[in-house]
């Protein structure tokens, strides 16, 4: 008797393990909806206007040359992957954390520039006031660093922030963070399929 | 016999002296930037310092490196990238790069790009470096 309860209790804890360890978290997003601004400048609620659908939402700024580009990339081959293989019902967002220099037909070119289109990706801008609430939930910070000011006076700076994707499932609940930059596109993807039960 | 010479200088020239190779960019939208990416070589017993990157391109163009602080990524600028010698460097994703901003026009995959690299010893090396 004593060997069956033991086998059930570590059964249990595998499984628990197993469970936490495909999807640790499960952030309850839509407590809150957030209203932000497209790439067209259209107001849309985040996640509301996601809800139902697997989001993949990456966190960028458009004068970032490295990092958010290599991010931005990881989402791009992602859902090229994915639409490869047939697989839709995934939205890809790109958040702004720099709203003071990234605006709507910025990140409009910074997408067509890259290649992306529109079906499934938005680019999300709103004030600091505004966006700043959405970044605090899901623990992304974004930091101006070092400043300097062009030959025409205008200012230069760069940011340091969270090197960060997450996925959030259709009921608007974030349950994992990659990092952006170095994201196993393997994991993001078999994410994304065990989340949709593709 | 003076072919075979000439030959054998160039050869030799060839194999000692400092090479720029791998080079690439990604896309950037007029008024934003990009990060140019290379691997210089360096056969020659001095080291070499690259100062300095110009290009028609953009009149703004710094060395930088991309660095983790805690779990916070950023990037600053450096003064100058050193190629030991014997050595190689490579800039490369999330490392040393040369971040090109304020871009003239937009430049788009499959574009090539024209920099001029200037090494203290070396002096200046003219690269193409394609957009992908």
């Amino acid at each position: 008797m004593k060997l069956f309860i033991y086998s059930i209790t570590v059964s249990a804890v595998l499984i628990l393990i197993g469970c936490q360890s495909e999807f640790p978290l499960n952030k309850d997003l839509t407590k809150q909806n957030y209203n932000f601004f497209n790439q067209d400048s259209v107001e849309i609620s985040f996640p509301g206007i996601n809800l139902g659908r697997i989001t993949v939402i990456g966190f960028i700024y458009t004068h970032c040359p490295d990092i958010c580009p290599m991010t931005t990339h990881n989402m791009f081959l992602t859902d090229q992957r994915l639409n490869k293989d047939g697989i839709e019902n995934v939205n890809f967002v790109l958040l702004t954390f720099d709203p003071d220099r990234d605006y709507p037909s910025m990140l409009k070119k910074f997408a067509q520039i890259r290649d992306i289109e529109f079906d499934n990706w938005s680019l999300l801008w709103n004030t600091k006031q505004n966006t700043n609430p959405l970044l605090k939930r899901l623990d992304i910070l974004a930091i101006p660093t070092d400043s300097s000011y062009t030959d025409n006076g205008e200012l230069n700076y760069y940011v340091m922030h969270t090197d960060r994707i997450s996925l959030i499932d259709q009921k608007g609940h974030l349950r994992k963070n990659y990092m952006g930059s170095t994201v196993n596109l393997d994991e993001l993807y078999n994410d994304i399929k065990t989340l949709g039960k593709y | 016999m003076i072919t075979l010479f000439a030959f054998l200088i160039l050869f030799y020239s060839q194999g000692n002296i400092l090479q720029v190779k791998n080079q690439w960019l990604r896309p950037g939208a007029k008024g934003m930037g990009t990060a140019l990416y290379f691997e210089v070589e360096n056969p020659t017993d001095k080291p070499d310092t690259l100062y300095k990157i110009t290009s028609d391109i953009s009149s703004m163009i710094q060395l930088h490196e991309t660095y983790a602080k805690d779990e916070l990524m950023g990037m600053r600028e450096v003064g100058e990238f050193v190629i030991e010698p014997e050595s190689s460097l490579e800039l490369k994703p999330g490392g040393y790069h040369i971040m090109v901003m304020k871009l003239k026009r937009d430049i788009k995959k499959s574009d090539e790009i024209e920099f001029k690299l200037h090494f203290k010893n070396a002096g200046s090396i003219i690269i193409r470096a394609k957009v992908k």
